[in-house]
């Protein structure tokens, strides 16, 4: 009786309340706007899709979804790009310097990157899973796609077995002006 | 008085007996570290182990052909009644650092799993692991070890670092120990 007292006074109003303001933190970029898949592949175990979002109040968002396999995870964008001391490379989305698009903001990440449960501690790790790279970006005026190309970098390990890494691969996109966007 | 006399007698010859004539197999230090190691050809030392019990050494592309250097390896390895084993790696693998790793600190459980083992390293970079390959060895992930026979083919006994869950000496040296020691 009290459990359920409990329950309708403190738990549910409060998961309520959470939910409301993670909502609002949060918004859907893709429900608000303009989602387009660029590109897709699997290389090293390790599924990559490359997404352009867009809407008119927050921007344009470039980003890439690495999907490891099931227990699997990927090394952190801020450790050094030959890995630390060597060991582990990190996930990387960038453009490529003849690129039309423009950077106008830092890479972000999903997923915070952790201490690992192996040594050393300082390769930071992404929880085992799925993990999205975004970049803030400035498409280039215009009704026109555009070709253009962006380089991945990513390792995919469990505790106890790497798959090879890919480094500075180079995806082909089409990608639309900004004017192809705002008409929408 | 006499009975003591023979019973102390025949004691001192049975210890003497045992000390001049130990019996064979008897684990004398001498005993258990027979076997010699055995560096890279082309010199890279740092990446070579050496420690008693076991051989470790790493080919190269430029040392020749892999299936004529394996085939010579196994030679060696019969030679020295250990059994050739390939182990591929990289510099950049979190877990092959952790299993030499545990051979720098000389990890008693993993030198003990590895005893009688002739272990040959392949960096899977420069051996080119192209689409799960390198030439005719077959794997998706690393560390893997490939049970060669006394020519140097494989004999179709692998495992990875999936068989065990974490990677720890204590972990590691049992699942190691039975796939090295057994059938």
């Amino acid at each position: 009786m009290k459990a359920m007292i409990l329950m309708k006074r403190i738990i549910l109003p409060g998961l309520s309340i959470a939910l409301l303001i993670a909502s609002c933190m949060r918004p859907s970029r893709a429900a608000d706007g303009t989602s387009i898949s660029l590109a897709s592949f699997t290389e090293n175990d390790v599924a990559v899709t490359i997404q352009l979002d867009h809407d008119r109040q927050e921007g344009s968002f470039l980003s890439a979804t690495f999907t490891p396999p099931e227990g699997y995870h990927l090394y952190s964008k801020d450790i050094p790009i030959n890995g630390l001391n060597g060991l582990g490379r990190p996930t990387r989305l960038e453009l490529l310097s003849e690129s039309h698009i423009r950077v106008v903001g830092e890479l972000t990440e999903s997923a915070k990157a952790g201490v690992p449960d192996f040594e050393p501690k300082e390769l930071l790790v992404y929880p085992a899973g799925a993990v999205t790279l975004s970049l803030k970006i400035d498409l280039p005026p215009g009704r026109d796609w555009f070709n253009d190309a962006v380089s991945v970098t990513y390792m995919a390990c469990s505790d106890v077995l790497c798959f090879p890494p890919v480094e500075g691969k180079v995806v082909p996109i089409r990608v639309p002006g900004a004017d192809v966007l705002d008409d929408q | 008085m006499k009975r003591k006399v023979l019973l102390t007698l025949i004691t001192s010859i049975l210890l003497a007996c045992n000390f001049l004539f130990p019996a064979k197999g008897t684990a004398t230090p001498e005993a258990m570290n027979p076997r010699p190691t055995e560096k890279s050809s082309s010199g890279d030392s740092s990446s070579d182990i050496a420690l008693i019990g076991f051989t470790s050494i790493r080919l190269h592309p430029g040392d020749g052909d892999l299936q004529i250097m394996l085939a010579k390896e196994a030679q060696k390895a019969t030679a020295l009644s250990q059994l050739p084993v390939v182990e591929f790696d990289a510099t950049w693998c979190p877990p092959c650092r952790a299993i030499d790793e545990a051979f720098d600190a000389k990890n008693e459980l993993i030198l003990k799993a590895y005893d009688g083992i002739y272990i040959i390293k392949l960096d899977v970079d420069e051996w080119e692991w192209n689409d799960g390959r390198v030439q005719n060895f077959a794997f998706d992930g690393i560390p893997v070890y490939f049970k060669l026979d006394a020519e140097g083919k494989q004999t179709g006994k692998v495992i990875d670092g999936g068989a065990w869950k974490e990677d720890i000496p204590a972990n590691i040296a049992p699942v190691m120990d039975k796939f090295f020691h057994g059938d």
